[in-house]
């Protein structure tokens, strides 16, 4: 909605009859989600709707029973978090998922450290000058890079599990909730990186239970309940109101 | 929902935990170091024969196994698991190797039992990591099943080794110390830079620290814990063979306990037995802690059974001091 055209008409991301079953509960009972290039999707639900399990499919950290996801056309189903990332997926997780034992820049850099290819070597400089950089550019606010996640605050946190995930230039970028510890300049930082990132052609889907934010981003919103899609529509479709009572299944 | 707590990232909150970051990194290997520091005034004081050259040669060498194996146990227990099997395979190893130089070629026996160490460490990993099983579980029941094979190939008596390529490796000397000392000087120097400086040692704290997160960012977890456990197997075989060669005996009987001493040199030496923090230095000094207590106290002339509950009554201390320490800085561990 901020900005221009958008080509719409190749899915980026292109999820297919999804169903997901832990024990006895069927969480997802086929699911269907497109994302286009630039596209900022909206995806909300009820608590326990499914937002989470069905985002982890596409960072490939849940493997789904059935259905299909591609990418830019090319199959991923099932193939694990280093195809996903391998494929420009990045994402934040509701949990956060960061190493507390592992300072700021080696959180940032988990699985793709840099390291002189004949001694094998770290380069510890290297990865901590860049995360000082990466975070400077996001103005996020950590003094230290070589400072442990365990000593950080939630909000520091978040920002470096978003830091992680803008950083290496994905094409589609899911945020699982990523503004809940997040105070009110940071909040507005965070809605600005996704109207930025998807400027520039990345894909974003933004789980979160601020809804007046989504009103700000999102150019659609994707309503599961009971684990199906409930409804889809657009914020100039809806009013706050409209969206909750999607959320209720009605 | 949300469960992250909201606290105002400050100036202030940074610095504090910076501070607490460097406590954090380096108490283990601080606080051992104290403790070695003053056992060692101590013993130096109180007998004539411990401050000698050679005596500390001696203790040196005696501690060579522990602190070999102490290294490898350190990355496996940095990952949240442990081998209890090490002293089994010891014994293992050292049996074969004597059995094997007696019968047949020294090199032959040497290469049989380390890779006899490697197997097992494989059989470990793989069930851990593949299997799903627990480390504890499995490499308990290595403890007891390697033992029997043991004893089984040897029928509980010791072979002497006699091989002038074989003994060596447990009486050589270079440069005023014995050939343990230098391979434990090269493991703890190795096992050093591969935890600190690779992504290898990396992810092996990653994996104790939050494996889900690492499996998310896209590293096989299962290759971590399976190269781990191989390697402390593989380490043990080693310690095996230079303890045989160091009595010029392979017995069965060999490394009875070992485990125990092991993980408890680590553990003295600050790393977590929960995971995800972890110190090789902190771990060799720990090892050479233990034999130091060991060598005063027999120098002392006090009751040999004095030795385990010293070491049992250091081990507390220092566990209470790690714990005291901790809580207030890992609260937020998820
Ligand atoms: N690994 C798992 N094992 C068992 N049940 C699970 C697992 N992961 C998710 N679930 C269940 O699946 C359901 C959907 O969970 P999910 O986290 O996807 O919901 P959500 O829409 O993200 O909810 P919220 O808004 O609270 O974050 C929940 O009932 C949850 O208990
Ligand atoms: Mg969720």
């Amino acid at each position: 909605m901020t900005s221009g055209t958008r080509d719409l008409s190749t899915p980026r991301v292109e999820m297919r009859g999804i169903r997901k079953r832990f024990g006895a509960l069927e969480v997802l009972r086929g699911v269907d989600l497109t994302v286009g290039r630039g596209e900022v999707v909206g995806l909300v639900g009820d608590n326990g709707a499914g937002k989470s399990t069905l985002m982890k499919m596409l960072a490939g950290a849940v493997v789904p029973d059935s259905g299909e996801i591609r990418v830019d056309g090319t199959a991923l189903t099932g193939s694990g978090p280093r195809a996903a990332r391998a494929a420009g997926i990045e994402m934040v997780y509701q949990d956060l998922a960061l190493c507390n034992d592992v300072d700021v820049a080696g959180n940032l850099f988990l699985g793709r450290e840099i390291y002189r290819p004949l001694s094998r070597r770290l380069d510890h400089k290297r990865m901590h000058e860049e995360a000082a950089k990466d975070l400077a550019t996001l103005h996020i606010r950590i003094s230290d890079t070589r400072q442990l996640v365990a000593t950080m605050s939630g909000g520091q946190r978040q920002a470096i599990a978003i830091a992680r995930a803008v950083t290496f230039e994905p094409k589609v970028l899911v945020l699982d909730e990523p503004t809940a510890a997040l105070a009110a300049r940071e909040v507005e930082m965070t809605l600005q990186l996704i109207r930025d990132v998807s400027t520039r052609g990345v894909s974003v889907v933004l789980i979160t239970h601020r809804l007046q934010d989504l009103f700000e981003v999102a150019d659609r919103f994707v309503v599961l309940y009971e684990g199906v899609n409930h409804r889809q529509m657009t914020p100039s479709e809806t009013d706050l109101g409209g969206l909750v009572t999607a959320m209720m299944g009605k | 929902m949300s469960t992250e707590t909201v606290t105002p990232p400050t100036g202030r909150a940074d610095r504090r935990g910076a501070r607490q970051d460097f406590v954090h990194r380096n108490f283990g290997v601080l606080s051992i170091s104290a403790v070695l520091a003053v056992l060692f005034v101590f013993f130096s004081v109180q007998t004539d024969a411990f401050l000698t050259t050679n005596n500390l040669v001696n203790v040196a060498r005696q501690v060579a196994p522990t602190v070999v194996v102490a290294v490898a146990m350190t990355f496996v227990i940095t990952t949240g698991n442990i081998d209890l099997s090490v002293g089994s395979i010891l014994g293992l190893s050292a049996a074969a190797l004597a059995i094997v130089a007696e019968s047949g070629s020294a090199v032959v026996a040497l290469v049989l039992a380390l890779v006899l160490g490697l197997g097992i460490g494989l059989v470990n990993g793989a069930l851990t990591a593949f299997g799903k099983l627990q480390s504890f579980i499995v490499t308990l029941a290595a403890l007891t099943a390697v033992r029997g094979l043991a004893l089984l190939i040897t029928d509980g008596y010791s072979t002497p080794i006699t091989s002038d390529f074989l003994l060596p490796i447990g009486n050589g000397r270079l440069a005023g110390l014995y050939t343990p000392t230098w391979i434990a000087v090269v493991v703890v120097a190795a096992g050093w830079y591969v935890f600190n400086h690779t992504r290898f040692g990396r992810y092996v704290v990653a994996v104790g620290s939050n494996a889900e997160s690492l499996r998310r960012a896209g590293v096989d977890v299962r290759r971590i814990q399976l190269a781990v456990l191989t390697l402390t197997g593989l380490v043990a075989g080693l310690a095996g063979v230079i303890t045989a060669a160091r009595l010029a005996s392979g017995s069965s009987n060999s490394g009875t306990l070992f485990e125990l001493e092991v993980i408890t040199a680590v553990v003295l030496g600050g790393t977590a037995l929960m995971g995800g923090k972890g110190s090789i230095i902190g771990s060799a000094i720990g090892a050479v802690t233990l034999g130091v207590i060991s060598n005063g106290l027999v120098l002392l002339r006090v009751d040999v059974y004095w030795v385990p509950i010293t070491q049992g009554l250091i081990l507390i201390v220092a566990i209470l001091l790690n714990a005291r320490l901790f809580s207030g800085i890992s609260g937020q561990r998820t």
